[in-house]
């Protein structure tokens, strides 16, 4: 496995951070922290779509002025528009995700998953 | 075929700002650190050639993101703790080791090397090769991911926008705020 970290290696990276984004989610107990790890994950898979996308010594995706371009090493522009929109909505995720951790603490006063099901066991 | 040195290092860097950040027991260190991770990302953008992904992570990822959560420890709680890391989860370990290591030895063999020309998705002259040579023609926009977006995609835009409309009305619902008394 050693020899794709010369070849593959932000792929190599991206599913290091994939792993431990799901850490992140199984472990720690804190919501906020999981939302986190949330986060993350996403992070890892924008960073493998960017990848794909890469070109070896070409440039980002602008083009010239011209009808008939040519030849030309840059960039696909198409994951990086995925990844766009996906960052977005990835935000959008979070903030509905941290309301409710916000009327999860108004309603019981804590923010360990732990004791939130013992509260809501005694209830 | 390799990167230079700074691009491995800002890969280092990435890895251990990821793994602090799961580590952290406190929860505003651990924001902290993961701004600066997010950070670390977009500037690793860049070098794979997406400056427009690379702009939107700096300024949604690291920015939004990171006043959102501040914003949530702010009206809830920060849990004081006097240990600087979190207990390891050991099944946890075991259950995302053997999910990392399954990727590895089964997606990574398949993959293509990073930035190779003939990668399916660079050279596939129906998609990505019709973006790059027509895109100026079609649309009069020299940068191809801005084409893409909102003209090529447009309506893809605009789901999106329904999608964060979507999100704000949620938050309003959940924070019950959503009447203007």
């Amino acid at each position: 496995m050693i020899e794709y970290l010369d070849t593959h290696y932000t792929y190599v990276l991206a599913f290091v951070l994939l792993a431990i984004g799901l850490y992140m989610m199984i472990a720690n107990e804190n919501l906020v922290k999981k939302v986190i790890g949330v986060n993350l994950f996403q992070t890892a898979i924008f960073l493998f779509f960017v990848s794909v996308a890469y070109v070896e010594g070409g440039d980002a995706p602008i083009v010239p002025a011209e009808t008939n371009p040519g030849e030309l090493l840059v960039a696909s522009p198409l994951p990086h528009v995925i990844v766009l929109t996906a960052i977005v909505v990835g935000v959008a995720l979070t903030a509905v995700a941290l309301a409710l951790i916000v009327r999860i603490y108004a309603e019981y006063g804590t923010l360990r998953e732990d004791t939130l099901r013992e509260v809501r066991a005694d209830e | 075929m390799t990167m230079s040195w700074f691009a491995y290092t800002l890969m280092v860097f990435i890895l251990l700002t990821a793994v602090t950040t799961a580590l952290f027991r406190d929860v505003l260190s651990a924001i902290v650190v993961f701004g600066a991770y997010s950070l670390g990302m977009a500037i690793f953008y860049t070098f794979l050639l997406a400056p427009d992904v690379a702009m939107t992570e700096a300024a949604i990822g690291a920015g939004v993101t990171t006043i959102l959560l501040l914003l949530t420890i702010a009206r809830t709680t920060r849990p004081s703790t006097d240990r600087l890391f979190e207990r390891v989860h050991w099944p946890g370990v075991v259950a995302v080791g053997a999910f990392a290591i399954v990727l590895l030895w089964t997606v990574l063999p398949e993959m293509v090397a990073v930035g190779a020309e003939d990668a399916p998705v660079w050279a596939n002259a129906d998609v990505t090769q019709y973006y790059i040579q027509h895109t100026y023609d079609d649309t009069g926009v020299q940068n191809a991911v801005t084409a893409v977006l909102a003209a090529y995609r447009g309506f893809d835009t605009f789901g999106e926008a329904v999608v964060v409309f979507a999100a704000g009305v949620a938050v309003l619902i959940v924070l019950k705020r959503e009447v203007f008394a």
